[in-house]
């Protein structure tokens, strides 16, 4: 019966292009939505997971940069150091404001750097210096290329003039980007000289980042310590908490136009089929038979339709970057399985009209010719 | 191959209730022996597809009883029929009836599997009746590659597959020419008389009478005897040999409808001496 839903499916070229094509951009819908998604918390999280960092202290309770403030006394620089496993500390100014290149605005995490700094800056610099001295700025290459800025050029940060010296390599995103500044520009802008944002932290070779991080939280109980990748986890979660409607909704959509397409071209080609179901019927097929040709016939169309699907993601993936985009698809194994059930309970419902249509059938209808 | 026979007892088939009743199939009897061809004949509503519907376990009679190899199968439940059907009975249509999408040796193929044959036994006596029905050279060409004849021979080696006791054939040789209809008859005598299965015909075509061992005559639901027709020479008009006037002239007795045609004949003969053929319609 396998054979046959095979044959069934690949005769009728039109029919199997609808089906397999509808599906496939149903799929693609739900693939591509997941995958950007995947990718803008791969891009926001960014600047955590290169900033070499492997403990990031906060203000208590404070777990994430994105639509967050943390203010620590500058003295907390040296009681970190004091903590047994702790390293190199960097402190390490943070405000989400904007990259002005006359009228055009561009949103970013404004970075804060001390001179010299070993952790925090940016990783991959392309043209110029990573590490900007007063009055001097790091934006990144994209935002930079789409304001027409090279280097020596002015850019406005927190209201003030700095001199384009570096230009940074994926510290841009869909939604936002990580410039740089010296710390003290950032500090005499924001006129506090006694406090910073977050401390950066690097242990000791050997020693745990969970342990040296419990251990922060016991000796310094106003701060909160989270390990590097917990900090970049807390991160995506706010980012997806922000996202879950709109990705629920796309995906409702998603399902419902590979529903309706699939139910329809394995509907109708049920019905093309009608008098073969019957004389399959006359010749002695149970109706379980039936239903198993039918049942693969729209698992077939959805398997193809999700390869399809898959396939054309991935594509856009590879050519997304090339088109000037900062935008990052990122098919994650999670998304696959999802999309994965979505298709197989796509298959089973398209088939619920077709099986309940041939249970219907009168195997004597042959003999009359219909 | 289970030596069987069919016994029809009794059998009538209503439609509809009351005022509304049409009895299409009323107190048939009769009887299919082993390797016996039976070809059912009659006008078109008499009743022949009803009959043939229930010979195949495909319809319920509403009175009588329906017996292969001893067994009731018209008492059976509605879950066992598709069983009888696919092991008992092959069936042979008037437009073939072949699964379009699947080649020649995919249509026997399948026929077998659905019986429980592995696919490798059932390819395999698949092949061996193509080849047996000298299709050979078109065995993975689809429905649509084939001639008429072809389709019919797929037919009947997909009728075939299962070893039934019993083939059912309607209008086998309907849609086909004539050297293809009389190989197609060749065919069906050499499955009953070669292989002694019953083959039961229900057909318009007259030729199938040269191989058919009994003719039965369904008009209004019932058999009924052939009657024997024959061609007025002076005015056309078909008629009941038996009830006819009659004159013979070299030797050949001629019919009429009426004393005026047979007087018309007498005076000169000469000029309606034609071939008068035995009209069965």
């Amino acid at each position: 019966m396998t054979r046959l839903a095979f044959r069934n499916l690949f005769q009728s070229k039109t029919r199997l292009v609808i089906s397999v094509g509808g599906a496939a951009l149903a799929l693609l819908l739900i693939l591509s939505l997941d995958a950007i998604f995947a990718g803008v918390e791969k891009q926001i999280t960014a600047y955590i997971n290169h900033s070499g960092a492997d403990i990031f202290i906060s203000q208590k309770n404070v777990r994430n940069m994105h639509m967050a403030s943390s203010s620590l006394p500058i003295t907390f620089v040296k009681t970190a150091a004091s903590v047994p496993g702790v390293d190199q500390v960097t402190p390490i100014m943070y405000l989400a404001n904007m990259v002005v290149v006359g009228n055009e605005r561009n949103p970013a995490y404004i970075i804060g750097l001390p001179e010299n700094a070993v952790m925090g800056g940016p990783w991959q610099v392309s043209v110029g210096r990573g590490n900007p001295a007063t009055g001097e700025a790091v934006i990144d290459r994209s935002v930079a290329e789409k304001s027409g800025l090279s280097l020596g050029d002015n850019v406005e940060i927190l209201g003030m003039k700095f001199k384009l010296v570096g230009l940074s390599e994926g510290t841009a995103s869909l939604v936002n980007s990580v410039a740089f500044i010296s710390f003290a520009d950032f500090v005499s802008l924001r006129g506090s000289q006694d406090a910073v944002s977050f401390l950066l932290i690097k242990i000791m070779p050997g020693d745990s980042p969970v342990d040296v991080a419990a251990r922060i939280e016991a000796m310094m109980p106003q701060v909160t310590a989270e390990t590097t990748v917990d900090f970049a986890d807390q991160e995506k979660r706010v980012v997806k908490d922000m996202s879950t409607d709109v990705v629920t909704i796309m995906n409702m959509i998603g399902f419902l136009i590979g529903l309706a397409v699939m139910a329809l071209t394995v509907y109708t080609a049920t019905l093309a089929r009608r008098k073969e179901f019957g004389v399959l019927k006359a010749l002695g097929a149970k109706n379980n038979d039936l239903y198993r040709a039918v049942v693969a016939q729209a698992f077939l169309s959805v398997i193809l339709g999700f390869s399809t699907g898959l396939l054309f993601t991935l594509l856009l993936s590879w050519i997304i970057p090339y088109l000037g985009v900062n935008l990052l698809l990122e098919v994650s194994i999670t998304s696959l399985i999802k999309v994965g059930v979505v298709s197989l309970v796509i298959a089973s419902l398209s088939a619920f009209l077709p099986i309940r249509q041939i249970a219907g059938l009168d195997p004597a209808l042959v003999f009359r010719g219909k | 191959m289970t030596s069987s026979t069919l016994r029809v007892i009794n059998v009538t088939k209503r439609y509809g209730n009351s005022t509304t009743e049409v009895i299409a199939v009323n107190d048939v009897s009769f009887s299919v022996a082993p390797g016996e061809i039976v070809l059912i004949m009659g006008p078109s509503g008499s009743g022949k597809t009803t009959l043939l519907s229930m010979l195949g376990a495909l319809l319920k009679p509403t009175e009588g009883e329906i017996q292969l190899n001893g067994d009731v199968i018209s008492a059976l439940a509605e879950n066992r029929l598709p069983d009888i059907r696919l092991r008992q009975f092959g069936f042979i249509f008037q437009d073939f009836n072949l699964l379009s999408a699947l080649t020649a040796l995919e249509n026997v193929t399948i026929v077998a599997e659905l019986a429980g044959s592995k696919n490798g036994a059932a390819r395999k006596k698949a092949l061996a009746l193509l080849i047996d029905l000298g299709l050979e050279e078109r065995l993975n060409f689809l429905p649509e590659k084939l001639s008429g004849g072809e389709k019919q021979r797929v037919a009947i080696a997909r009728a075939l597959i299962n070893d039934p006791a019993l083939i059912l054939a309607d209008e086998p040789t309907a849609n086909l020419d004539s050297k293809i209809g009389h190989e197609i008859m060749r065919l069906l005598r050499g499955i009953a008389k070669g292989q002694g299965r019953s083959v039961v015909i229900v057909s318009h075509d007259l030729r199938i009478k040269d191989i058919a061992d009994r003719v039965l005559w369904l008009e209004d639901g019932q058999f009924k005897e052939m009657v024997e027709m024959a061609t007025d020479p002076v005015c056309g008009m078909k008629i009941e040999k038996e009830r006819a006037l009659s004159a013979k002239w070299e030797g050949r007795i001629y019919y009429f409808c009426a004393k005026g045609c047979r007087d018309e004949f007498t005076q000169e003969p000469e000029g309606f001496t034609r071939e008068i053929k035995v009209i069965v319609e």
